[in-house]
Parts: structure tokens; C-alpha cells; sequence
């Protein structure tokens, strides 16, 4: 479903590009309408590539004389922004004109060969706005149209300029990309709300950073929040004139969606939490009132949340908890929340049984899972991924939580999944180890996955560089964090350091010391062929899986498709 | 002691700058005490101290007779196995160094087979024949510094058997050549006059172990053009003096990518330098190899990867290089841990495993007990300090060592060459001798 969001918003600019965008080509040249629009759209920021292909369409229209009026409108009132945008609607009212010419011969060309570069213009704009940078669009607009007239020179120079640090940028950035990987690195994860759509409601806004953050995370949560944001905007949502809520929610919502997808990929249960709401919404009469279809959307989104995830998970839990017996070790990796419901249920039962902790780079899931069960007061033994094959060999059953099985019964869960999940099966001894996936059916996907190549997510390499706590700890004076760390903390960590120093072995600290100072990999932006790779996921064969347990029951993995097909068909 | 002063951070650097200076029985200490805190850690560099250490011994140990020298080194390299018996590095280099003195001992005996040369030979040792007991004196007072439990023993041993020298001396260049071969079968190696200097000989020959040790990685790296071709993927793992240099070799003529494993928590530090090209804070590491260029700078495209992502990754891999930590007489290894999931993903994906390790590594153990061959480390450095609360609670573990079945390995390359592992076995009784097997 990951691609089916994407796609899903996609047509929308587009179409709303496209609609406004044949009314003035149809309409024949009124010079004062085109400025009026401009003014009104000139304040919503996206309409953008409406606004530009309306210009380009009527400037097509009316010919190369009647490009000035809507020209001198627009300085009186506009930014620099806007004059790029103007030289933009002049070359491509020049380059429709040329067209025009070399069609010319027959007598209704012109109007059918503007309506035609107007919409061409139009859908490109909505493509470069939607990969994200309007000025990607006018760079490639302005690359044919170097002199015009006064303002060109200007232009042309900054629009190279623009495009020559632009292609170097690119260039670098794809030395940093893995060359398997390159299907991935679609887009840069977006960074700040600055340039996010007016549209987005602060509460969608809120939760794409915590997204982005790992503060909300975890296939289940991410769900979860965003139905409850969409349920907050939905709320706040009035449906405008002449429009009715089913029709216009589902593309306001979209926008609240792509901006979401620009935060961070949308998981496979928050795609198919998000296609259920909008069928719902579809499915309401448009002739209910306004606020009888806002209550029945937050009362679906509740029953919603309470059936696939609040009560799916402690029938989950109970009857995962079920295979959970005295003197059991239970390996788990990093931290899924339906395990932990279960450990935690099985414990209240009052079954004694061991917890082994495997967790992995660069998110450390399991800490907060090993915090919460020790908590609870289970016996949990903690080791990185380097320690699986320690771990598992005491191990008699493997306990794995999931960011989606795919129809052909694969688990896609957090990266390193498939190695715990192969050593459980491949003992040395010969005895396998049960391997036990935890999974609400809403994490369920049509899609198929062979390997973890294809269908993945990668992550900011950046993460992979060891991080600075180590340093605060250590309380060396290093050069960079010296000026804004306190005197007391320097202080306090140097008593700590030289009493650690003094009981373990000092040298040993002394070496950590020094490699932690500044990490080798600091700059490895600048060394050439130097690549990190983050990726989030990964695919575990179908084989290594003995059994799903989801609400629906227990079921071996290639029963994934059914299941899907019979919750997706309710 | 520790972070004082720079240059002379306990380890093999500070080690080998004191061996010449320092009594031998201080040096002995010394390294019993580096390998107890683990100041000494990598294969390497524990086969060199040893290797320096044994030629100390040796040298400083004034007797021509096989069997002292045998109980001088077991004696020695008993304490050094009990130090770090995960180190079977130094058992290695201890057993062949008790080779080395067996075969001089026993090519000596062959030797007196032609006795009217080595007669005429051995006239010029007879006066170092008579120094033997003052030189044994002193050798008994280094004897009685060392341990105080050795020495009654070594004061019994030490005075009949150089008195039986001198007396067998001018026995053996008088006698026939029949009664020295009736007489060695009895005695073994034991009372047998040294006819030329062994001392010499065994000192010549761990000079030649410590170049095979310097050299190991070049010759080695001799094999990469026969393992590597045009536009493969390789993964690795750890950093691995021996892998990089193989790669390198490689890399000179053919370009390929190279994924690498980064081995957190143990070892991160030193792999993100050895990909980073940064300069290894490493000090146990011989000057000449931080020196190194990395892959990247003879335009080997490497990508860095945590050692999740392996499973992820395999499917594109075509050969998994491995560095290890020793290799055991069954084919099996002791290499760093997250060696054996990545052998283990590699088998699955049907990825060749290609292992590189100099003979030096190679152990006449066969391990019965694996779990006793794994050594765990700092725990801190799964749980950092700021998670401290957690280690009251929960018990964290840190191993540095897996355990690699033998099934799991496609290919050893050693300098002698590429072996199945099956074939080790062969190897090992090459190198050392059966009675020295349990040193």
C-alpha cells in the first residue's frame, strides 16, 4: 500500500491544476480576469502550478501582445518570485507562439495549440510542485528561454547559477546513494514544517515530525496517531461551498496524507487504515448534513482504532501469551508493542519464563521493551545483534513482532528480524526453535515481497554515526561542545570519568576516550565512494515463520492472503 | 601507568621497546600480566610478543640441551596459556617453537650417525661443554627469581642433567658410532650431547616465524586476484588487517564493491577507520598498517552497513570475506561475534564464505567445549552509561567471540594457500607435533 497513498494524492494537484486551467483557455482573452484570479490565488500557496499554467494558457491564448497586460498587473503587486514567474508565463507564451507558427497553415491553430502547451504546462507544474521544489520547476522552464528581453540576462544568470549548483548537488548526493538502493532515496525526509501546504492541520503538522523523530513509532502507533489526527481534522473540517463532504474531504485529507508521506513513508497499516476511511467517507450520502457525517467519520475512526488494534491486540496478546510456558526463554528483537503486551500479560498469569532481549542500530527499540519488562519485574537478559547466536541457544521460543506480512507470507518487520529469525531455525544443535509472529490483520498487504531490496525504506545514514552521549559522559573538553557545555557538568563528568577510570581497566577507557573524540566516519559526506546505508527493514522467508498469531487466530504465514482478502472484503 | 605516557601504552609496541632492556623473567611477567588485562588483544600481535618473548627465552637460556630448552618453553608458555587461554594464538606459537627444538634435536641425532665430523665439530663446543655449569648456575638463579614453586624442581633437574653432559661429552666423541644410538633410544633427547649449537638453530627459526608473521598478510593477499573478479560484491565484517589487505591487493587491478559490516559494539571504532581511511587510534596495531590506504581511495565503492542489515543485504552478495580470530582443527573458527549470523545468512543465500587466516592462527585444539572458547566483554558497551539504571535490572551481554561451525566455511585461504576446511587437519599435523599438542 506504500504505493498506493503516494499515488494516491498525486492526481489530485494535478486535477486541480488541470480544472482551473481549461476555463480560461476555453473562455476566449479577457485581460482583467486573468489578473483578478492571479490576485485571489496569488494567497493560497497551492494553487501555484494553477496559477502558472493559467498564465502560460492565457498568455497562449491571447498571443504574445496581450502577455504584457497580466505582466504589468502582476509587478505592481508581486515579489521577485513572482517576476520569475511572469518571465516563466512570457517563454512559454513565446515558445506557444513559436509552435503556433510552425503549425500555422492551418486557420484554427492557434486556440487548439495553446489550449494544448497551457495543459502540458499545467501537468508539468504539478509534477515538479509535487516533487517538491517550485524552483526545480523554473529552472526548467527558464533552461530554453535565456534571452528574451530586459529581465532574462538577470534571470538566465540566476537560473543557471541555480541549475549548475543544483545537477552538483545531485551528483553528489547519488555518490551517496546506494547504487541497489536507488529506487529508495525518492525524497529527502522532510526536515521542518516551513513549506508545508496551508491546508495541514497543526495536529498532521505535529505528528510528521514526531514521525520523522521515532517519537512515534511502531507500525500499530503510527496508525493510531494518524487516526486520531485525521479524526481531529475531520472535526475541524468545514466543507466548502458548492462542494459536498464526501467528494471534497477525501482530497483535503489527501493533503494532510502527503505531507505525512513527506515526513516519513507511510507504514502498511497506516495505508490501510487510510483507504478504509476514505472508502467510508465515500460511502456517505452527500445529501447528510455536514456535522450528522463528521460524527459518523470520528465515531468509524473509533471502532476503527478499538476493532483492528485496541481489542485485536489483547486477543493477540491472550492467546499469544497461551504458548508462553513455564521455563520458557523467549528471544525477541528490538521492540514491538505486542510483544511486550504479551510478555506482560503472560507474567500477570504468573508463568515464570526468561525474556532475551536482542536489539540493533541505530534505534536501540529493545532498551525502552527491556526497561518496561524488567519493570514489571520479568528476568530479562539484554545483547545486541552481534549476540544472537548466544541468545538463541538457550532460547526454546522466538517471539517476533511485525511491520507487515505480505501475501506470500513473508515478515517485513525492523531490520534484522530475518537474522534472528534464521538463527532460531538453523541451530547448531539441530532443534528449532518455534518462531512466533505477533500481528494485528491490519498489517496485512496484497503486496509481495521476495527480498528486502526492493520494497524498503531507507533512513538518514546520518543515524549510523555513533552518536555524542559518550562524550558528555567521558567530559573530555572537546573543542566543538566545550563552549556550550556548562562548568558544572564538565566538572561532574570528569569526577565521574577519572572514578570509572580508576575501576575498570584505564587504558581500555583511554582508548574509548580518544576514538570517541571525534568519530572516524564525521566526515564521511566528504570521502569519495564512502557509503552508509540505513535501511528500516527487512523481508524473513516465509519458512523461518511457524505461526502468525493474529485476532482472526493463529495461522501459518501463506494463510496471509486469505485473511487479507476476508478482512479487506467486511 | 596507563594514559600518562603516550608512546608507552601497555601493549605490544611498549612490550617489544622493553623486551631488550628488561630481564627476560621480567618480560615473562610482563606479558603474562598485558594478556591477563587484555592489553594485548589481537592474534597478531599476541603471536608476535609470544614469538619475541620465546626468542628471549631462548636466547637468554645458556644451554645447548634440546630437553631444557622443551622444559624451559613449556614451562614459559604454560604460563602464558593459563594467562589467556582464549588466545590460542600463544599456544600456537608456543608449540611450534617446541617443534622447532624437537626437529633441531632430532636432526642432531641423525646427524650423529657420521660421527667422525661431528666429532671433529663438536671439538671447539667442548669448552662451552665446560661453561655449561656456571652458565646453568645462573640460569637456575633466574630459575628461583621466577617462581618459587619451580625451584626445588628446577634445582634437581637443572644439576644432574648438566652434569650427565659433561660426563656424556667426551663419552660421545670417544665412543663408537653404535653406543650413541643405542644410547638415544633410552634417553630420548634427554641426555644427549649436543653436537652442534641448537640454540642457534631454534633461534633462526622463530626469527622465521616472526617474518612469517610480518608477512602473513602479504602472502595472503598474493591469493586475492585468484578469489576476486571484475564488478563483485563482497561483503565483510569487522576490521581485519588480513581482509584489507587482501581486498587491496584486489582492488589494485579489479573494481568491485565492497559491503562492510561494522560490528558494533566491539569493534565499530576501528572499522569505521578502516573504511573511513581515518587514522586508527588503534595502537596495538603495528605502525606500518595504519599507514594503509583504505579501499576507497583506490575507488572501491564501500558501503557501510549495521550488522542488522546483513539478512537484507545477502541476497546481492557474492562472496563473504571473514577475517577470524583462530582457526580450530576441525575446520571451525573463533571470530568475532556476528561472524557466525553472517556465515550462517551467507549459507542460506548459497554465498560463498571465504575465510583468510595465516597458519599462525590455526589451533591443533578440537573444541569440545565451544561455549568455553567464547569470551565476553564490557557490557558497557552494549549499555551506555546513561541507560546505567537498566544494568541493575536486567543482565546484559556483551560476547566478543561466535563460534563458526565448520559446515558454514566454503574456502580457507592461508599463506600456504586456499584449503577446504576439511583439509585443516592436515595442515596442523604439518605444523605441530603430536606431543606437543597438550603443552
Amino acid at each position: 500500500m506504500t504505493s498506493s497513498t503516494p499515488t494516491a494524492p498525486s492526481p489530485s494537484p494535478a486535477a486541480a491544476a488541470a480544472a482551473p486551467a481549461s476555463t480560461p483557455a476555453s473562455n476566449t482573452s479577457s485581460s482583467s480576469k486573468p489578473s483578478k484570479q492571479q490576485q485571489s490565488s496569488s494567497q493560497s500557496q497551492k494553487p501555484k502550478p494553477a496559477n502558472k499554467s493559467k498564465d502560460s494558457a492565457s498568455a497562449a491564448s491571447a498571443g504574445g501582445a496581450a502577455a504584457a497586460a497580466p505582466a504589468d498587473g502582476a509587478t505592481a503587486q508581486l515579489t521577485p518570485a513572482e517576476l520569475k514567474k511572469r518571465a516563466k508565463a512570457e517563454k512559454a507564451a513565446r515558445r506557444a507562439r513559436e509552435r503556433a507558427e510552425r503549425e500555422s497553415g492551418a486557420a484554427g491553430g492557434p486556440g487548439g495549440a495553446g489550449s494544448s502547451a497551457g495543459g502540458g504546462a499545467g501537468g508539468g507544474g504539478a509534477g515538479s510542485s509535487a516533487a517538491g521544489k517550485k524552483d526545480g520547476g523554473s529552472a526548467a522552464g527558464s533552461a530554453g528561454g535565456g534571452g528574451s528581453r530586459q529581465l532574462p540576462r538577470r534571470g538566465s544568470a540566476q537560473n543557471a547559477s541555480q541549475t549548475g549548483g543544483g545537477s552538483t548537488k545531485h551528483k553528489k548526493t547519488d555518490d551517496k546513494n546506494v547504487a541497489v538502493f536507488g529506487h529508495l532515496y525518492g525524497q529527502q525526509r522532510r526536515t521542518t514544517v516551513a513549506g508545508a501546504g496551508k491546508e495541514v492541520h497543526p495536529a498532521v503538522l505535529a505528528l510528521g515530525l514526531q514521525m520523522r523523530d521515532y517519537v512515534v513509532c511502531g507500525s500499530s502507533a503510527r496508525c493510531v496517531a494518524t487516526l486520531l489526527a485525521f479524526k481531529r481534522v475531520i472535526e475541524a473540517y468545514t466543507t466548502p461551498l458548492g462542494t459536498s463532504l464526501p467528494r471534497h474531504l477525501t482530497t483535503y485529507l489527501s493533503h494532510q496524507i502527503t505531507y505525512l508521506s513527506t515526513c516519513r513513508p507511510l507504514s502498511i497499516s497506516q495505508g490501510n487504515a487510510i483507504r478504509a476511511l476514505k472508502l467510508a467517507i465515500s460511502s456517505i450520502d452527500p445529501s447528510t448534513p455536514e456535522a450528522e457525517a463528521k460524527a459518523f467519520l470520528g465515531e468509524f475512526i473509533d471502532s476503527f482504532i478499538r476493532e483492528k488494534i485496541t481489542v485485536a491486540d489483547q486477543v493477540i496478546a491472550s492467546s499469544a501469551a497461551q504458548k508462553i510456558q513455564d521455563g520458557d526463554v523467549i528471544v525477541t528483537f528490538a521492540g514491538s508493542s505486542i510483544v511486550k503486551q504479551t510478555l506482560l500479560l503472560a507474567h500477570k498469569q504468573g508463568k515464570k519464563f526468561r525474556v532475551s532481549i536482542i536489539d540493533s542500530r541505530p534505534l536501540f527499540e529493545g532498551k525502552s521493551l527491556a526497561r518496561a519488562l524488567a519493570n514489571a519485574g520479568l528476568d530479562v537478559q539484554y545483547s545486541l545483534i552481534h549476540g544472537i547466536s548466544h541468545a538463541i541457544k538457550a532460547a526454546s521460543k522466538v517471539f517476533l513482532g511485525a511491520h507487515a506480512m505480505t501475501s506470500n507470507g513473508r515478515l517485513y518487520s525492523r531490520v534484522g528480524t530475518a537474522l534472528v529469525a534464521m538463527s532460531a531455525k538453523e541451530r547448531a544443535g539441530g532443534v528449532e526453535v518455534p518462531v512466533i509472529v505477533c500481528c494485528e490483520t491490519v498489517k496485512f498487504t496484497d503486496r509481495v515481497a521476495l527480498d528486502s531490496i526492493v520494497v524498503n525504506e531507507i533512513a538518514d545514514a546520518d543515524e549510523l554515526i555513533t552518536a555524542e552521549p559518550m562524550q558528555q559522559l567521558t567530559g573530555l573538553p572537546d573543542p566543538v561542545a566545550a563552549a556550550t557545555a556548562s562548568a558544572a557538568d564538565a566538572k561532574k563528568g570528569g569526577g565521574s570519568k577519572s572514578a570509572a577510570a580508576a575501576a575498570a581497566n584505564a587504558a581500555a577507557e583511554s582508548n574509548t576516550l580518544t576514538q570517541n573524540v571525534s568519530s572516524p566516519l564525521t566526515g564521511w559526506k566528504e570521502s569519495a565512494n564512502l557509503q552508509l546505508l540505513n535501511i528500516m527493514y527487512d523481508v524473513t522467508p516465509a519458512e523461518y515463520v511457524d505461526m502468525v498469531v493474529t485476532e482472526m487466530g493463529s495461522l501459518p504465514p501463506s494463510a496471509v492472503p486469505i485473511v487479507h482478502r476476508m478482512s479487506t472484503n467486511m | 601507568m596507563p594514559a600518562t605516557s603516550g608512546p608507552l601504552t601497555p601493549g605490544l609496541a611498549s612490550f617489544l621497546k622493553t623486551l631488550k632492556t628488561n630481564p627476560i623473567d621480567t618480560s615473562i611477567d610482563n606479558l603474562i600480566s598485558l594478556l591477563k588485562r587484555r592489553q594485548i588483544r589481537h592474534s597478531r600481535s599476541c603471536a608476535t610478543a609470544t614469538a619475541y618473548l620465546l626468542r628471549g627465552v631462548i636466547s637468554a637460556s645458556r644451554t645447548n640441551d634440546a630437553s631444557k630448552l622443551i622444559e624451559r618453553v613449556q614451562h614459559v608458555g604454560r604460563r602464558l596459556m593459563a594467562a589467556q587461554p582464549r588466545e590460542m594464538v600463544v599456544g600456537n606459537i608456543v608449540r611450534r617453537v617446541l617443534g622447532l627444538i624437537r626437529d633441531e634435536a632430532e636432526d642432531d641425532r641423525e646427524g650423529d650417525f657420521n660421527l667422525s665430523e661431528a666429532g671433529s665439530e663438536s671439538q671447539p663446543q667442548t669448552p662451552r661443554g665446560l661453561d655449561d655449569p656456571t652458565d646453568a648456575l645462573s640460569g637456575r638463579h633466574d630459575g628461583s627469581d621466577r617462581g618459587a614453586s619451580r625451584q626445588p624442581f628446577s634445582a634437581l633437574t637443572a644439576a644432574p642433567i648438566s652434569m650427565f653432559s659433561l660426563l656424556s661429552h667426551p663419552e660421545a666423541e670417544n665412543s663408537l658410532p653404535g653406543t650413541p644410538i643405542s644410547a638415544s633410544p633410552s634417553g630420548r633427547l634427554l641426555g644427549h650431547a649436543p653436537t652442534k649449537d641448537i640454540r642457534a638453530e631454534v633461534l633462526d627459526g622463530i626469527s622465521e616465524i616472526i617474518d612469517e608473521l610480518t608477512q602473513v598478510d602479504d602472502q595472503i593477499a598474493a591469493y586475492a586476484l585468484d578469489h576476486i573478479h571484475s564488478n563483485e560484491i563482497i561483503l565483510t565484517h569487522t576490521s581485519s588487517t588480513t581482509v584489507q589487505k587482501f581486498l587491496l591487493k584486489a582492488a589494485a587491478k579489479r573494481k568491485f564493491t565492497v559491503i562492510h559490516a561494522e560490528s558494533y559494539p566491539n569493534n565499530h571504532e576501528a572499522t569505521h577507520a578502516t573504511v573511513s581511511g581515518a587514522n586508527p587510534h588503534d595502537d596495538e596495531l603495528l605502525s606500518t598498517e595504519s599507514f594503509q590506504k583504505p579501499l576507497i581511495a583506490l575507488g572501491i565503492t564501500v558501503i557501510l552497513i549495521p550488522d542488522s542489515a546483513v539478512f537484507a543485504l545477502m541476497s546481492r552478495v557474492n562472496k563473504v570475506i571473514l577475517g577470524t580470530h583462530s582457526v580450530l582443527a576441525n575446520g571451525g573458527l573463533v571470530a568475532a561475534a556476528g561472524t557466525r549470523v553472517i556465515a550462517r545468512a551467507a549459507k542460506v543465500h548459497q554465498t560463498p564464505v571465504v575465510v583468510v587466516s595465516g597458519v599462525y592462527k590455526l589451533s591443533p585444539v578440537y573444541p569440545f567445549d565451544f561455549d568455553s572458547l567464547i569470551e565476553y566483554g564490557d557490557a558497557s558497551k552494549v549499555i551506555e552509561y546513561e541507560d546505567g539504571d537498566l544494568v541493575d535490572q536486567i543482565d546484559v551481554q556483551n560476547p566478543l567471540y561466535d563460534y563458526v561451525p565448520a559446515e558454514l566455511i566454503d574456502l580457507y585461504i592461508t599463506n600456504l594457500g586456499g584449503h577446504a576446511p576439511s583439509y585443516l587437519y592436515r595442515i596442523v599435523s604439518d605444523h605441530y607435533r603430536k606431543e606437543d599438542i597438550s603443552v
